[in-house]
């Protein structure tokens, strides 16, 4: 369980204009800049969960889970997880926790992953049999078998990033942070993590927080998502829910044999893109069913496709309103 | 291809004020880097220690404070961070960036360290030039062409340090771990270049290899115009020597550079 | 405490692999080793080529010195050095956060982390230095003697991997402390000489403010059965104060990372 209270994180950054003048000033006298990357959010979540954790870049995710992680010391704000409060970084509760951060590696550079392995079974000392068996398991899930002998800096970022989470999950923590963790990986990798993410999630029943710039990763994984920017939570709820709420309309995408003229097209719905025969337009949700009748029936429509709205431009609107509210 | 010298000139300026403002970003380092030069200071404690019932080798105890003061001076003004600098950012990657730039790394580092050395030296060098002439007068030289000789001397002290820290910071395209390559040329260099004992101290099969080698006109010969008489001839040699090796150690630099950046292309960085 | 040793263990295996995967370098290494110590030598050679002794020193009780000398930089340049650089590189790139979210003590996991095997020629030719002096002097030390030479070189090796944490410690204030390193491998260069050697201010500063004098001549006269009770106890209790300043040290800086880092 992980449980946020008002939580704050400031930091002090020297300010540095530049300029010989200024330069020469910073020698005996420097000012300095309050960054507000956290700047109190709440939220609870429960054990078993998995949460997307949404924003752009700044927004302060990463700082967040460096406070949840015990990485940082909250300035002000309360925090538990699984019970214990991070920053005192005892060994009981590094043990039930993991953080992987897709741009920072844990694994030793010119060994093969095993090694790593094998100090890590030391240090969070796992009994050998168990040891053993998660590794089998994860082995297994992961199809890591012969990169397990390789030496690091010869395996590729996707393989790379698959011994990665291995190496964070020997100890079978039931909190998982995850940063990022499909970052630069091609698209059959990431479904490929999306997939071993939720088997982990639904064996141990850990909880899984995870944050990505890749909006298929959150709409795959996460049912629940926490938005937040420039430090202050704006959204925290059902995914699914807060799509229809922002944005009820469907995008319907079909290929027509024959052109069609943009009066009948504007009745079906609004144009959204056109691309030769290809055609996606913005259909209310309640007129969807009409529609597809219509564009089966009389149209000949073929590839019919029906989606929900890009995460993306949801969340762009969010930021968008949020930034323009009064300070 | 013939502009490019000219826009080198004039992009001097600059390099040298982003210098400037890139040494003072870092106190700390800055601090310790002009520490870790006050080496002779240790070796005229260790030197006069020695000398002090009976001159040793001919050096007075005086004659070792003046040899030592000299020493940190040229030192302070001839040192450089340039192979550290250059294996850092072959690491990071930031070495790539610059290669794509139209000015040759060699000259906007040489701004870069050039740029410091008023910072280095003015801590060091007014108390380093007050001791040594109240101190050593009795063993500076008088002689005006002596001391103006200094000047192209010590400028040639600084390019022959400054091109061969620069050629083994371009190992670092080559090889991993520099720090052994650089230590070992720190070794030699303080044995052979006079810093860590007068040259006259060692026995004279040694002193026969320093000839040879370039670590004595980095810092032995600008002590050596400064504290002693010569005649033309030698005076000559010694800077004649000091032209040599500056041209040796920009050849050496420019090989180890090529070689480097022909590596650096085809692995890919 | 057992998975700490485990611990270690696995690092040295796995650290020790990663040095012998570039096996040239090994002997490369070695090779720079043994003349980065003739070059260590031949000062020594040179002053008592003119001198019988230099501030009540011998050149066979000077070499044990310098003996004394190699052996700490053995294990400094062995093990302690590398550790700290790798830790000062893991700040750096922000891979450290991996040590802090394991369940094992920083300070030791960084400490044991790298090792540069071949500085093992560094510590035989310390002992085939020290051989060599006893052989001038025409006899050997008395065990007694024997034994509190070996105490004091531990207390001498823990004094300087405590100076090297609070180095390693100041890089996580300062980005760019790699540097200090060297200041410090200079500074430590001095305990090749006997500490008498110098005096005023820079013994002062030798003995009691970087205490290199603490790891090579006070157990060089341990050996010599030359030293007194003062030097003894000296290098016993500053080896600990040491430990102790550099402990706290050490949490001050961890704690400083974890609220000021971002």
């Amino acid at each position: 369980m992980i449980r946020a209270r008002d939580l704050k994180r400031h930091f002090k950054v020297h300010k540095r204009p530049p300029g010989l003048l200024s330069a020469l000033r910073s020698v005996v006298r420097r000012s300095y800049d309050v960054v507000k990357a956290v700047d109190g959010v709440s939220f609870t979540i429960e054990r078993g969960e998995r949460v997307g954790f949404l924003g752009p870049n700044g927004a302060g995710k990463t700082t967040t889970l460096k406070v949840l992680s015990g990485l940082l010391h909250p300035t002000s704000g309360e925090v538990a997880v699984e019970d214990c409060a991070p920053f005192r970084r005892q060994a009981a509760f590094l043990r039930k926790i993991t953080l992987v951060m897709g741009q920072k590696s844990q694994l030793i550079w010119d060994l093969p992953p095993g090694e790593t392995y094998a100090m890590n079974r030391a240090v969070f000392d796992v009994p050998r049999a168990q040891y053993d068996q998660t590794l089998r398991e994860l082995t297994e899930l992961l199809e890591l078998g012969p990169l397990l002998e390789k030496p690091t800096r010869q395996l590729s970022l996707g393989e790379r990033m698959k011994c990665e989470l291995a190496a964070a999950l020997l100890h079978q923590p039931t909190t998982l942070f995850l940063d990022e963790p499909t970052i630069g990986l091609d698209v059959a990798m990431q479904v490929a993590i999306r997939d071993f993410v939720r088997s982990y999630n639904q064996r141990h029943e850990a909880t899984v927080l995870l944050t990505s710039h890749y909006m298929d990763d959150v709409v795959a994984l996460c049912p629940r998502i926490i938005v937040i920017d420039r430090g202050t939570l704006i959204h925290d709820g059902d995914l699914r829910q807060l799509i229809k709420t922002m944005d009820p309309d469907k995008r319907v995408s079909f290929t027509l044999p024959q052109p069609i003229g943009d009066a009948e097209l504007a009745r079906l719905g609004a144009l959204l893109a056109r691309d030769g025969q290809r055609i996606t337009v913005r259909v209310p949700e309640r007129e969807v069913a009409a529609a597809i009748g219509h564009l089966l029936g009389a149209l000949k429509a073929t590839d019919l496709a029906i989606e929900d709205p890009p995460l993306e431009d949801i969340l762009r609107v969010m930021f968008g309103k949020h930034r323009a509210e009064p300070a | 291809m013939r502009a490019e010298p000219w826009r080198t000139l004039r992009a001097l300026p600059t390099l040298f004020r982003v210098g400037v403002a890139e040494t003072l970003a870092y106190r700390a380092e800055f601090i310790v880097w002009i520490l870790t030069t006050t080496q002779p200071l240790i070796m005229l404690g260790l030197w006069t220690s020695v000398a002090r019932e009976a001159p040793f080798a001919g050096y007075s105890s005086n004659r070792f404070v003046a040899y030592f003061l000299a020493s940190l001076i040229v030192r302070q003004l001839t040192g450089n961070w340039v192979a550290w600098q250059m294996g850092e950012e072959i690491r990071s990657g930031a070495m790539a960036m610059r290669l794509l730039r139209p000015l040759h790394p060699f000259f906007v580092f040489a701004a870069g360290q050039a740029a410091a050395l008023p910072f280095r030296s003015i801590i060091a060098l007014p108390v380093a030039f007050v001791l040594l002439a109240s101190s050593g007068a009795s063993v500076l030289t008088t002689d005006p062409m002596q001391l103006v000789l200094l000047v192209p001397s010590v400028l040639f002290a600084w390019l022959i340090m400054f091109a061969l820290m620069f050629a083994i910071g371009a190992l670092a395209f080559f090889l991993t771990r520099t720090m052994a390559l650089a230590n070992l040329y720190y070794a030699l260099f303080s044995l052979f270049s006079g810093y860590m004992l007068p040259l006259d101290l060692l026995p004279p099969w040694i002193r026969t290899i320093a000839a040879w080698l370039p670590f004595r006109f980095m810092i032995s010969v600008p002590i050596e115009i400064l504290t002693r008489s010569h005649d033309r001839a030698e005076l000559a040699a010694m800077l004649g020597g000091q032209a040599a090796w500056t041209v040796g150690a920009m050849a050496i630099a420019l090989v180890v550079w090529r070689a480097g950046i022909r590596r650096f292309e085809a692995v890919g960085g | 405490m057992t998975r700490y040793l485990r611990l270690f263990a696995v690092q040295a295996r796995t650290s020790i692999s990663a040095a012998m995967a570039y096996r040239a370098n090994f002997f490369i290494e070695g090779a720079i080793t043994l003349i980065w110590t003739a070059v260590t030598l031949l000062p020594l050679v040179v002053v008592f080529g003119q001198r019988q002794t230099v501030a009540g020193w011998d050149e066979p009780q000077a070499l044990i010195v310098v003996g004394y000398f190699l052996g700490v930089r053995a294990v400094l340049e062995g093990t302690i050095s590398p550790s700290l650089s790798d830790l000062v590189m893991r700040i750096r790139d922000g891979s450290f956060d991996y040590i802090l979210l394991k369940p094992a003590d920083a300070q030791a996991m960084v400490s044991t982390a790298s090792y540069a095997p071949w500085r093992i020629f560094d510590l035989l030719g310390a002992l085939a230095l020290i051989g060599y002096a006893f052989v001038q002097r025409g006899a050997p030390p008395a065990p007694a003697d024997a034994a509190l030479g070996a105490v004091l070189f531990g207390c001498g090796v823990l004094a300087a991997y405590a100076l090297w944490i609070v180095c390693a410690a100041a890089s996580f204030w300062v980005v760019r402390m790699d540097n200090l390193m060297y200041l410090l491998t200079a500074v430590f260069d001095v305990g090749r000489w006997p500490i008498d050697v110098f005096r005023g201010a820079w013994r002062v500063v030798f003995t009691v403010v970087i205490p290199v004098a603490v790891m090579t001549t006070f157990p060089a006269e341990a050996l010599l059965g030359r030293i007194d009770l003062t030097h003894t106890l000296g290098t016993i209790g500053g080896a600990l104060a040491l430990l102790v300043i550099s402990r706290l040290v050490w949490r001050t800086a961890i704690r400083n990372y974890t609220s000021a880092s971002s």
